[in-house]
């Protein structure tokens, strides 16, 4: 792995699907470059891109143009797999396979040792006796929590969390924020989060990118994209959301 | 032996009008269709009695492989009504049963278990098709439906770098053993639910009963073979449309 620039770049990334026969564009001409050890926070309306975008970051749906480059790499030259374990990706609702969180997380990482499964678990604040119960037996929050332990038990030096506190009550967010934060700071990862809670975002700190229509219409820290923004879908967006 | 000709037929209708006389006392709406039904019955079996003496009487190897190859087209047909949210699904079927049928017809051919006589290959190949098709649709519904209603759980294992392979794993096996239930429970029962078809026809012919006990478990053996080599082949080629070569889903086939 090369340790200078970005860790991440999109150059015109771009997907068009069809809708009844239609072609309607998804996400149009991103180009971003993220850095390592940042959390970036995905902004925008309902419809804007923001899940299609991270969807392309992790290879879950293929771009029909532009270019991703992973460390310096085209994204064509990693076999998917591979990309994906170093760029992890948590969906808004959690699923766990059964039985257990142990499980899971052997899943993710067959090769993980119980000293390095008990390690996640601290760090994810995950108690002890909760790894070997059902999962069944979860809440949403210790769910989403071992979702997480999970996306870590692959060892991704990128991960993109698609709205992963939508289901969650304020403690659980507040849980998931600092832990989110947490792992950023320790493990130096980049974090790349969809919200559709400007609030959030400007809890979380770091760059906020605001998208419309799937376009980058402005980007900058989260205080200024939310709070002062420069262009008109900015102020737009801001006016909306204080509603 | 039971000596069943045109007479005896008739004579049968008995048996119609007492499940007509049982439709309408109950008041229940089902006497066109009995008629109907009885009339198609006569008809369609006198046909393809006539047809296949005609074919046994000819005995001719190609004739017989045309035969086979229409019950096949027919049979992919009718799964192919049976699995419409499934493109391509006749292909699907048509590649499933021939292999499977004509592997195990093959096989029986090389083991010397039959002979290439059409009185032979025929019924095995109608029962074998019959069965293969049914196997087929199972499987690629099954198949369909699981992964249509897994989206997420198929994805968070491809988000985890597993292969489409690995993430569809369980249903794949799932839809295999759907085709293959009725064979299974067949096997499992046969003899003691109930008498199976081709054992009671030999037996009801004047056959002795062990000779007809024998062939049938050659007949159950010859359908798991073909019913699992469908199923398979079936499922292969269903579970690969949902997926593209960069291990991504795709839902909308």
């Amino acid at each position: 792995m090369t340790s200078t620039g970005p860790i991440l770049k999109t150059i015109n990334l771009s997907r068009i699907v069809n809708t009844q026969n239609q072609p309607k564009t998804i996400i149009d001409s991103f180009s971003f470059e993220f850095e390592r050890s940042k959390i970036y926070n995905i902004i925008g309306a309902t419809g804007s891109g923001k899940t299609s975008l991270l969807r392309l970051l992790n290879r879950l749906d293929e771009p029909t143009g532009g270019q991703i480059v992973f460390d310096g790499q085209d994204y064509r030259e990693y076999p998917p797999c591979k990309l994906r374990y170093k760029i992890g990706y948590l969906f808004q609702i959690p699923y766990l396979f059964p039985k257990t969180v142990y499980d899971n997380l052997l899943y993710a990482n067959p090769k993980l040792s119980d000293g390095k499964i008990s390690e996640l678990a601290v760090h994810t604040r995950i108690e002890n006796n909760l790894l070997k119960s059902n999962i069944e037996n979860l809440s949403i929050g210790e769910k989403q929590r071992a979702s997480l332990a999970r996306l870590l038990a692959i060892e991704p030096v990128i991960i993109l969390l698609d709205e992963p506190t939508s289901s969650l009550d304020p403690t659980n967010t507040a849980a998931i924020e600092s832990l989110i934060k947490d792992i950023v700071l320790t493990k130096g990862l980049t974090a790349i989060m969809v919200t559709h809670d400007p609030q959030q975002a400007l809890r979380m700190g770091g760059t906020a990118l605001l998208l419309d229509e799937g376009k980058l219409a402005e980007w900058g820290t989260c205080e200024n994209v939310i709070n002062n923004p420069q262009t008109e879908i900015g102020c737009r967006y801001k006016n909306k959301a204080l509603k | 032996m039971i000596d069943a000709g045109y007479t005896e037929v008739f004579l049968s209708l008995v048996l119609v009008a007492i499940a007509i006389a049982v439709g309408r006392w109950w008041k229940i709406p089902v006497q066109k269709e009995i008629i109907w039904g009885t009339f198609r019955t006569f008809i369609q079996l006198v046909a393809v009695g006539y047809a296949l003496e005609f074919i046994f009487n000819l005995d001719n190897v190609g004739l017989i492989f045309a035969v086979i190859m229409i019950m096949i087209s027919v049979g992919a047909h009718t799964v192919s009504g049976r699995t419409k949210n499934t493109s391509s699904s006749f292909i699907i079927a048509f590649i499933s049963i021939t292999i499977g049928s004509l592997i195990t017809l093959g096989l029986m051919l090389l083991l010397r278990i039959i002979t290439l006589e059409a009185r032979f290959i025929i019924p095995l190949a109608g029962m074998i098709i019959s069965n293969s098709m049914n196997a087929s649709t199972l499987t690629i519904n099954r198949i369909a439906s699981d992964i249509k209603t897994n989206r997420l759980r198929i994805e968070t294992a491809l988000a985890l770098g597993k292969t489409w392979r690995e993430a569809s794993k369980t249903f794949q096996q799932d839809a295999v053993i759907a085709g293959m239930t009725m064979i299974l429970n067949f096997m499992k029962t046969a003899g003691i639910v109930a008498l199976p078809g081709a054992m009671t026809g030999m037996i009801l012919a004047g056959a002795e009963p062990v000779k007809a006990v024998l062939l049938q478990v050659i007949v159950g053996y010859m359908l798991l073979s073909s019913v699992s080599i469908s199923s398979v082949i079936a499922l292969e080629l269903t579970v690969r449309k949902y997926f593209t070569p960069h291990q991504q889903l795709k839902i909308d086939v």
